[in-house]
Parts: structure tokens; sequence; C-alpha cells
């Protein structure tokens, strides 16, 4: 990633935040300025966080889990 | 006997899997991409209505009903055939071939089927063509997946049959149609019958087991025949039932869990089929015009995009002999084709805007919005993160970008090119001009995919996954671990039912037989000298001499005589 994808990114963000204030909220979270940023940011980290501590807890095992007698 | 004559749709299909066997070997690759074109002209040319019907034991079976659902399901049932072909042109292998065109051709006759019947024998034989596509990749892990798979797909066929005779026999008719929430079993039955095949957790492990040890050309049939008919059935049978929302959220979600876990690609994209097929699940359980348009438009849309993925996919199997992601990485410019169109399947699964998922997935999440399920609509759109994260980002990333582990692929056939630039082009086509799909979707409802609202909901859900994926793209790297699934319910206790099952009983016998054997040692044993046991001379050797017993022999003998004598002058005197 170099510095210019950033400023991509930014300038799409800031863009997609106007478009976004001009319109009327369909549902009560859309009340929320930006609440789709939020919500793919934190999702994104919380599918990581929680699938992983659920594959370390629960889920995974070694390759050969199903060989062995 | 015959209603009218007007061929049934999966002709062509099971027609060209007969015929090919007898082509010659150059042409069959050909040929085979004959027969799903041939399937589209019979399907468009098709009046609607029910075009065959045969008189049955007592009943009339309707082996051809077409209308607005069946054909676009046919319909792309039929590209999807025609694609894979395409791909698998540089295959040489006719039972892969005939096994693909039996396989096409019973969803083309599960989606024209007009009564149950007609639709379990073609169920049947989807399972039983399908698994050779596992098995035909010839490794000992394919053997065993396929045998699980064909186990657990006899067992759905089991429950779906149970289903359809107890509704018959309750008074329910042999024309397939909806079915009203009423919780009778029979209904149920049919339900969990349909809703292993669509692999709605937790009758989904199937799916995950055995798509990622398919040939590489057969993982891209797998991937939109089974499932999407499944849909199908739901769509005709199921609409509105509430607990498929539930289960289609679930499924959704749970897809996406498994996929940050896994480490092979094609088990990656197998668990994004159970997500995608979740949104369509869900579409069906919210049951309005808006929602079962949106299961039909996604599942057309996904069954292109996730091909062009398990090719994409498939082409990096093909050509480095690996699919562990922990064994990828940093090759993308050697293959710099495959890794474009497969980024347009990521794209295009992932819903960005001028991609074909974009404009159905949004259908359905726009269908739960509209009928007020707002937990319902959340959760979609948070497993379309999910989607992004792994297909988009994840996948590409490890598998041809990152660090380069110095592999050096071999050349990708140029057929498989093909094929994937065909996919990509309806990918991209369908994204742009949604109305070429639009038009043809069998509810009366419509839907604006290109708002506003939507292309900033979009854009800022997958700028902002793209951020989390980049800072915390180090936790998501492969390494070498499965996943247990619910599959662990029949594959761990595989020990246990061997263990009883086999374990015990060759003990069992084997003591017989040691029992059995040290019997007939010791009455041999007991036998070389059994007059040791009857006469004592003082002396521990076992072994018989005629010197050693002669004396105590001939005393016997004496007194047996002399009672004979006894005997006989008594016999005289009395």
């Amino acid at each position: 990633m170099k510095r210019i994808h950033w400023i991509l990114l930014g300038i799409i963000t800031v863009v997609s935040f106007v478009f976004e204030m001009a319109q009327e909220p369909h549902h009560w979270w859309e009340r929320i300025p930006g609440f789709y940023i939020y919500f793919g940011f934190i999702g994104c980290v919380a599918i990581i966080v929680i699938s992983k501590a659920l594959g370390k807890r629960f889920i995974q095992k070694d390759e050969d889990y199903y060989d062995v007698r | 006997m015959f209603g009218s004559l007007c061929l049934p749709p999966f002709t062509a299909m099971i027609a060209g899997a007969l015929l090919l066997p007898f082509l010659p070997k150059s042409v069959r690759s050909a040929a085979f991409i004959l027969f799903p074109l041939l399937s589209l002209i019979i399907i468009w040319t098709s009046p609607f209505g029910e075009l065959l019907s045969v008189g049955f034991a007592g009943y009339t079976l309707i082996l051809s009903d077409v209308d607005a659902l069946s054909r676009i399901f046919g319909t792309i049932f039929s590209l999807i055939a025609f694609i894979g072909g395409i791909y698998a042109f540089n295959l040489k292998e006719t039972a892969q071939q005939v096994a693909a065109l039996l396989y096409a051709g019973g969803s083309l006759g599960v989606v024209f089927a007009g009564d149950y019947f007609t639709l379990f024998m073609f169920w049947e034989l989807m399972a039983a063509a399908s698994v050779y596509l596992i098995w035909a990749r010839r490794t000992n892990e394919a053997a065993k997946a396929g045998m699980r798979y064909i186990i657990v797909h006899l067992f759905g066929g089991v429950l779906l049959l149970s289903g359809i005779l107890l509704h018959l026999a309750s008074g329910g008719g042999l024309e397939i149609g909806r079915i009203a929430q009423d919780g009778s079993l029979s209904s149920w039955l049919i339900l969990l019958g349909v809703g292993l095949n669509a692999a709605i957790p937790p009758l989904h492990a199937w799916l995950a087991d055995a798509y990622p040890r398919a040939t590489v050309t057969g993982a891209v049939f797998l991937s939109a025949f089974t499932t999407k008919t499944a849909v199908y059935v739901l769509i005709r049978i199921f609409p509105g039932w509430e607990i498929l929302i539930f289960a289609g959220v679930i499924m959704a979600l749970y897809g996406v869990v498994y996929a940050v876990l896994a480490n092979d690609i094609r088990e990656i994209l197998a668990y994004h089929i159970i997500s995608q097929v979740g949104y369509m699940v869900a579409g069906v359980g919210i049951g309005t015009a808006l929602a079962l348009n949106g299961a039909v438009a996604h599942a057309f849309c996904h069954i292109l995009y996730k091909a062009l993925l398990f090719m994409g996919a498939g082409v990096a199997l093909h050509t480095t002999g690996t699919s562990k992601l922990a064994d990828l990485g940093g090759f993308a410019r050697y293959q710099k084709a495959a890794v474009a169109l497969y980024m347009i399947g990521a794209f295009s699964i992932s819903g960005f805007p001028l991609f074909n998922g974009f404009i159905s997935k949004s259908m359905v999440i726009s269908a739960a919005g509209a009928s007020h399920l707002n937990a319902a609509m959340l959760l979609l759109l948070l497993a379309s993160v999910g989607t992004f994260l792994h297909t988009g980002l994840k996948l590409p990333y490890f598998t041809w970008f990152g660090e380069d582990k110095g592999i050096r692929p071999s050349k990708t056939p140029r057929s498989m090119l093909i094929a994937m630039a065909i996919a990509a082009f309806f990918c991209t086509l369908l994204g742009v001009a949604p109305s070429i799909l639009y038009a043809y979707l069998p509810f009366d409802a419509t839907f604006h995919p290109y708002t506003i609202p939507h292309l900033v909901e979009t854009v800022q859900i997958l700028t902002f996954t793209f951020i989390g994926f980049w800072v915390l793209r180090g936790k998501l790297a492969g390494d070498y671990t499965i996943a247990i699934d619910t599959d662990w319910f029949y594959r761990r206790p595989k020990t246990l039912v061997w263990t009883v099952f086999v374990g015990w009983v060759n003990d069992f016998f084997d003591a017989a037989e040691r029992t059995a054997m040290n019997t007939a040692h010791a009455v041999a044993a007991m036998s070389k000298n059994p007059a040791r046991y009857v006469i004592y001379d003082g002396s521990d050797d076992p072994a018989y001499s005629p010197a050693r017993y002669r004396q105590p022999v001939s005393a016997i003998i004496l007194c047996v005589l002399v009672s004979f004598i006894i005997f006989a002058l008594a016999g005289i005197f009395t």
C-alpha cells in the first residue's frame, strides 16, 4: 500500500460521507453519521478476532486429527 | 400416455451423457459443450405449462413443467454447464465428462419436474453422478470424502422420500406446490431433505468436506448445481417459512467464521457457498415478491461468480499442485490473466458496484429491510463484510501475492482462461445492465440497485473492511490445521465404531479360535498317553512306552479274562 492508495481511499470515504449527509435515513442506525464506516471496520475486526478465538479454543485441530486412532 | 410431445429440457444433457462415450475421443470435449447449448435452445423454445406427462402406476408424472421460475434456473444451469465444459476442454477423461453431463441433466430434471417422484428421481441422479467428480481425483482423501458425501446424500434422499410418501399418505397431491407451514411431519421431512442439499447447518458439513477434495474441473460443476437446485425447490415449496430467515442468517455468518479458519483455498470458497446460499435461504424465508426475486437473482449471479472463483482457485491448484494457503504465495506475476479474472469474481461476490453480486445480494438485504427485519438486515450486511474479507482479500492476497514462497507455476491451459473470461463477462454484464436479468425474474416486484444510499452503504463498508484487513492481515495467514465441523459427529466416532464393531468382533473370534486350538492341543496331548491318567506308577514321565505299562496292562487284561471265566462258569452251573 503506497501513500497514493491511502489518499484515494480517503477521497472515496469523504465523497461517500458527503453523499450520505444529503440522504434521508431509512433506518434508525442511519441517523448515526458514517455508520457504515464503523460497521465495516468494526465488523471486519470482530469477524477476525472472534473467529480466531473460536478456532483456537474449539475448532482448529491438527491436520491428522481424523486419522489418528 | 403422452400428454404432448415436446422434449423435456433434461433430455439434451442425458442424451449427451449416453452418446459421448461412443464419439471419437478427439471430439468429445467439443461435443460436451454442445449439449448445454442444446438445452438452452430447448428451454427457450418451450412454451410455458406442463409439456410432458406420463402415466405411471396410477399416478401422473409431469416430466416437464416450464414457467418463469424454472426457466431462469434452467438457463443458468445450462449456461454454467457450457462454461464448465470449456474449462474442462483439455481434460480427456470421458467418465468425468459423462458424470458432469448426468449431473447437469439431473439438475435440469429437478428444475423442470412437475411432481415429487420425478423430482426425487433426478435428485438421486444428481447425488450419484456428482460423487464421481470427487472420486475422480483418485486420492485416498478424495475416496473417503466421496464415500461420506454419498452416504450423507443418500440419508438426505431418504428424508426427502419419506416426507414425500407421508405427504401422499396424508392426502397431499403428487404435484409440486407450496406447502403451508402447518407443522406436519411430512413437510418437515421434505424441508430437512431439501435443507441438507442446501447445506443448512447442521446438515452442511458434506459440502466443505467434499468440494475441496474434488477434481479441479469437478469442483466447478459441484459449486453450481446441488445447493442451487435445493434453493429452487425451497422457493417452490417453502416460500415464507419463517424458520428459513433464521437458517439463512445463521448460514451466512457460519460460512464466514469457518472461512477465517480454513487453510485450503477451495475450502474457503466452499464455506462461502454456504454463506452465499444463506442469503437465498433468508430470501425464501422472508417470502415477499422482492425477497423471492432476490433469492432467484442471487442464485443466478452466485452460480456465475462462484464458478469463476472455483475456476481461479482451480488454476492455482492445477499449475502449482497445491491448494494450501500456507504453501502458496508470491506468484501473481506468472498468472496475471487468471488473477485478474479471479478478482472480477471476487468483486462480484463482495457486491462491488458494477458487478453482479451488487445487483442481487442487495435485493435480499433490501427485502429484509422492507419487511422491517432489521436484525436480519444488519447481520446479512455483516456477512458481506466477511465475504469481501475472505474471497476478495485474504484468498487472493495469500495465494498470489504476499510472501514469495518460490513457486513457479506451470502454464495455465488456454481453455481455462477462456472459460473464466466468459464467466467474468457475464458477471460484469449483469452488474452493468441488471435489467437483462431483472426482466426475466418470476415474481412481481421492481428493484433499483443503483441508488445513492445503496452506493454510499456499499462503498463505506467495503473501504473500511479493506482497512480492517490491512491492519490485521498478519493474523490471517494460513496455518497447517483443519477446522472441525458438524462432520465431527460422523467422522470422529469412527475410532469408537471401529473398536466396537470391528475390533471387538475380531477380538471375540480371536479368543474363540485360540480357545478351540488350545482345547484341541490339550486333547491331543492327553491322547498321547491316556494310560498315565489311569495308572499311577510313581513316575512323572509323560511319554508312553510299552515296557512301562506292560505289567499293569497285563494285570488288567488278566483280570478281564478271569472275570470272563468266572462269569462263564457261573453261567454253566446256574
